[in-house]
């Protein structure tokens, strides 16, 4: 009886515990109470938070690779890229270009934004990180969590864990990081300016438009196809018209089923070993400093176009350039109304806030062809 | 190890000059592009307009 015991006790996970999965429950619980009780982005955060906390259960062997199953879903899904482009083919169904489409200029805002992603690229080099690491950092910036993920794979695959829950714990805080800069980067006259009517957008413009938006970036950079690709087609599937089915379950049942692939994956390679290191504290300190300087690069982009423009922008919106969808137009909105009650900013910041989404995968595509 | 600060300088201006490139151009065929679908659409009902008191006039002779 009690050499059974014995042999309980010692084949157990007990036995092999360390400090360091003690404290990367402690991050798991912390991160499974924002998600449920805080609701920072919780359908991702809740299968990254169990992830983590089941890897770091000794002798469960999740992610052996060959044998265990979340290395499975980890190996098939992330580093052979399946699951980031299928989000994006969901996101492609439920985005709608129409705002960007009725002003085409937009799209300058949705790339103002990624300069901040460079200048984060520099300051990580300077921080001592390697090239391939410093880019993985810098695509934070772009607040899109696919595409840090797509990019870390490639790039940097030891820091996907720290990327991808910074990116995504970032974009929870939008309303919380980017008002301040807002405020300090332009005047209260600045944020009350009322922008023109936008002109309506027929259905054969909004046809055209993933078609042309396709073509031309995978032509320019052929790294960017299979985002850009699958964007696009789930978008031609919306605005068709034609094939509501797969609209309904590209932006549903996949792109919930993907998810929680995604978010198991991505919490599996948290482990003790690969996660608690100085290195990753400084991800998470360069991931909010390129967040805010791609924030503060959308608004110098808006205010500098007013300098040539005849129907003044309110530079508020350059700050949706980065591609927190919806929630970064929501927060210049929010930020437009209290200047300006009568001011309706929804959508208008809609137009740089999607162009954010193709001008991060361009960006992801050039470091990925300068650096990969 | 060193870093390669000329790799560095390339990646920083390719990126951002990259990244401005594909979006202005980006910009261009879309502007383009609805003003010749604006165009054709406009096209299709000025002719629509123009036929429909054709149809009317053969319609009371009928």
């Amino acid at each position: 009886m009690l050499d059974i015991l014995r042999e309980l006790i010692f084949t157990s996970g007990f036995v092999s515990l360390t400090g360091g999965n003690i404290v990367m429950w402690v991050i798991s619980f912390v991160l499974l109470y924002l998600a449920i009780k805080k609701q920072y982005e919780p359908l991702l955060l809740l299968p990254i938070a169990f992830g983590i906390l089941v890897v770091n259960l000794p002798l469960t062997f999740l992610m052996d690779p060959e044998h265990g199953l979340l290395w499975f879903f980890y190996h098939y899904g992330i580093e052979l890229d399946i699951i980031p482009p299928l989000i994006f083919l969901g996101l492609g169904a439920m985005i709608d270009f129409g705002p960007l489409i009725s002003n085409p200029k937009m799209l300058l805002l949705g790339a103002g934004a990624q300069a901040g992603l460079y200048v984060t690229f520099f300051a990580a080099v300077l921080f001592g990180f390697d090239l391939q690491e410093a880019g993985s950092i810098a695509i934070i910036g772009g607040a899109d969590g696919p595409t840090t993920i797509y990019l870390t794979s490639k790039l940097a695959p030891h820091l996907l864990g720290a990327t991808a829950v910074s990116a995504y714990a970032y974009m929870a805080l939008v309303p919380i990081i980017q008002p301040p800069i807002m405020k300090l980067l332009t005047t209260d006259a600045e944020r009350k300016i009322v922008m023109t009517k936008l002109r309506p957008v027929s259905k054969l413009q909004k046809i055209c438009f993933p078609i042309i938006t396709a073509m031309t970036i995978m032509l320019i950079v052929p790294p960017a196809a299979p985002l850009i690709s699958m964007l696009m087609l789930g978008n031609l599937f919306k605005e068709s018209g034609v094939v509501e089915r797969l609209t309904n379950a590209a932006s549903n049942e996949l792109m919930n089923i993907v998810t929680i692939f995604l978010g198991l994956s991505i919490g599996a390679t948290m482990t003790a070993a690969t996660f608690l290191s100085p290195k990753v504290l400084f991800i998470f300190f360069l991931g909010l400093f390129a967040f805010a300087v791609s924030t503060a690069a959308g608004l110098i982009m808006a205010k500098t176009m007013n300098l040539f423009l005849k129907d003044k922008i309110n530079p508020l919106i350059g700050a949706a350039g980065v591609s927190a969808v919806p929630m970064a137009a929501r927060c210049v909105h929010k930020v437009g109304s209290e200047a300006n009650r009568r001011n309706y900013l929804l959508m208008f910041a809609m137009g740089p806030n999607v162009a954010g989404v193709i001008g991060t995968v361009v960006a992801a595509a050039i470091l990925l062809k300068n650096l990969g | 190890m060193e870093t390669d600060w000329s790799k560095v300088l390339e990646v920083f201006g390719s990126g951002i000059i990259g990244v401005f490139m594909v979006m202005f151009l980006l910009q261009i065929l879309t502007q383009l592009s609805t003003r010749v679908i604006d165009f054709v659409e406009n096209m299709g009902k000025g002719n629509a307009v123009v036929s429909a008191p054709k149809e009317a006039v053969a319609k009371e002779k009928a």
